[in-house]
């Protein structure tokens, strides 16, 4: 069976006792796009994310992922999922980290470890103890160690928070590389700059999504000039800028 | 497949172990340092051992023999390598005695020989010290050995015809009439502590590296990665059992090497034996230490749970105190704790020289206790929350 859509969220809920984390969210991808979840702190992107991947089981509606109902473990092996903070073992080697995680998700191809090492140019310090790495190269490390089992979906919760520009700007050009074999990637942010260069935006607000579309329709929609005041006036229009719970 | 990740679980907890070298060498120096210690204390009391020997016996003329037991039992005295006798008077060994001078005093009494030839009873008046309780059961052992050699030679003297009518030969017996000053009767020494000293620090160290890796786990968001993989929660459980196995055994081979080659004591059984109690051990303390790691916020916390996970059973588990000689309330407690079925097949295993056949009782509850602690943990495994 083909599936347009990479990942189908249907009208999910999810309660965290009496915070309403996701209130009857919706969204679609398409293969090799880059979809940008853009929203404050707080808005439930995180959630959004941990619920797709099948951290999280939806109180209701139904999340498909490359065809599959999740939380489902089999289709895992075809996703990437890179965590906010570098989730990494310090102690391990930047090869190991990387062999480890993709060792879970089936993949002990050596020369595909050491592929996606030098993807993020960490080559030379393959086999020092990510503990001993900067900030920006546990962060490369960690997008590395999402790539050797080739995965067809990539969920990024906040992959350059705490980067430099200069890192940040690699990281994106990482992404248009990924985008160009044909891997979905679902970038979650709260910095507006990014949202350019994603194909398509979702804007999140208290869990729920309240605009999509290209960054230039969005700016439109909203007759706006930068995305910013974009999402602002968006968010107004919808009521829920100070429709707290 | 699902072994696949169990194993690759396991390489990882392994690499991680080796990465860390400082804990890797505490975990196998900690216990020999314990043990060298307990040892030096144990082996320092016994040379300076000191007995007052008051005697007061004006023999007894046997058949036309004179003769005087107590005279004898200087003698005897004298001759023993493991204690120190001092002749002295009763006023002089009370003194002492309170002081704690001296760990023990016999008295003989005036009419010690005629006593024992007419009633053909050895009783030995003793009084022990006995602070130190396992002092005290040695020496308790050594005089019983002495009133026997005592005896014979009263039996080497006499002849027969000197035996009282009735009497089908020179048998006595002998009783030790011992008082305690302090303390009482419980003893035990570093042969009977070993084998549990052993499991003990394999409960121990497995117990604190799981509690402390799966808590970073859950800091460190790594286990919400996992998570995100195909990896199931008995996967991960059964992967870290695997690795901690490894290194359990290791320590646990490496110490009782310690303790045969450089402590001199003495095991019956095989070390094969050893290995399947401890590796049930291991179960049940990984998976304790993932279950209770739940329950942790920060390391700090991890060592609060030492003490009550890992001391309590040290006391209570028959580590050094038997759990017969416990007060009767206390000692369900110490059936609840599985190191206390650790202990008991470690020292049938070992010192008894026992088949696990023998131990199975005590394998069976430990293996049954590791069931229960696998399933728990299984479920906590899954939260990712600190």
């Amino acid at each position: 069976m083909t599936t347009t859509y990479t990942v189908e969220v249907n009208d999910v809920h999810k309660r965290f006792g009496s915070v309403h984390a996701l209130q009857g969210l919706s969204l679609k991808t398409r293969k090799g796009e880059i979809y940008g979840l853009l929203g404050p702190n707080g808005a439930g992107k995180s959630t959004l994310i941990r619920t797709i991947i099948g951290l999280h089981e939806p109180d209701s509606g139904s999340v498909t992922v490359l065809g599959h109902n999740m939380p489902s473990k089999t289709v895992l092996s075809r996703t990437g999922y890179m965590t906010q903070a570098s989730a990494l073992y310090n102690d391990l080697t930047v090869y190991q980290n990387i062999a480890f995680f993709a060792g879970l998700m089936g993949c002990r191809d050596r020369a595909a470890i050491e592929e996606a090492i030098a993807f993020v140019d960490l080559t030379e310090r393959m086999h020092s103890p990510v503990g001993t790495l900067s900030g920006g190269m546990r962060q490369r490390v960690s997008l590395a160690s999402v790539l050797p089992h080739k995965p067809e979906l990539i969920l990024l919760d906040e992959p350059t928070v705490g980067v430099d520009p200069q890192l940040r700007f690699q990281f994106w050009d990482h992404f248009r590389q990924m985008t160009a074999q044909g891997i979905t990637l679902i970038v979650s942010s709260h910095v507006m700059d990014e949202a350019e260069r994603c194909d398509r935006l979702g804007f999140v607000r208290q869990g729920q999504l309240i605009a999509e579309g290209t960054s230039e329709s969005l700016r439109q929609q909203a007759g706006k000039d930068n995305i910013e005041e974009a999402f602002l006036y968006l968010a107004e229009q919808k009521g829920v800028l100070n429709n707290h719970e | 497949m699902s072994n696949n990740r169990t194993q690759i679980l396991a390489q990882r907890v392994i690499q991680q172990m080796l990465a860390d070298r400082r804990t890797l060498a505490l975990i196998v120096i900690v216990p020999m340092i314990l043990l060298s210690f307990l040892g030096i204390l144990i082996r320092h009391d016994q040379a300076k051992l000191v007995v007052a020997y008051i005697n007061n016996d004006e023999g007894f003329s046997l058949a036309g023999n004179e003769i005087n037991l107590g005279d004898r039992l200087e003698t005897l005295l004298a001759d023993i390598d493991e204690f120190n006798t001092e002749i002295m008077t009763a006023e002089e060994a009370r003194l002492k005695l309170d002081d704690g001078d001296i760990d023990a005093a016999i008295t003989v009494p005036e009419d010690f020989t005629a006593n024992v030839a007419s009633t053909r009873k050895l009783a030995l008046a003793v009084e022990f010290e006995g602070s130190n309780p396992m002092l005290s059961e040695r020496l308790e052992k050594l005089f019983e050995r002495l009133a026997l050699q005592s005896i014979n030679t009263l039996a080497a003297t006499g002849t027969p015809t000197t035996v009282p009518v009735g009497a089908d030969s020179m048998e006595f017996e002998t009783a030790i009439d011992a008082t305690y000053l302090h303390g009482g009767k419980d003893y035990d020494t570093l042969d009977y502590m070993a084998p549990a000293l052993v499991g003990f620090f394999v409960f121990f160290f497995t117990f604190l590296l799981t509690c402390i890796s799966f808590l970073r786990e859950r800091m460190n968001g790594t286990l919400e990665r996992l998570q995100a993989t195909p990896i199931r929660s008995y996967e991960i459980i059964l992967g870290y059992m695997l690795g901690f196995l490894v290194f359990g055994l290791a320590q646990g081979a490496i110490t009782l090497l310690f303790t045969v080659y450089a402590l001199k004591i003495h095991y019956a059984g095989n070390l094969l034996n050893m290995f399947i109690v401890e590796g049930l051990l291991v179960a049940v303390s990984v998976n304790l230490g993932v279950l209770l790691s739940t329950f942790a916020q920060n390391e700090f916390q991890v060592l609060q749970f030492l003490p009550l996970v890992v001391v309590s059973q040290g006391l209570l588990g028959g580590v050094i105190w038997q759990i017969e000689d416990m007060p009767k309330w206390i000692q369900p407690i110490s059936y609840l704790m599985p190191l206390t079925y650790g202990n008991q097949a470690l020292r049938g295993v070992m010192i008894k020289g026992e088949s696990l056949l023998n131990v199975g009782d005590s394998l069976l509850i430990i293996t049954l206790m590791a069931a229960i602690v696998i399933v728990l943990a299984s479920r906590t495994a899954g939260r990712t929350k600190i």
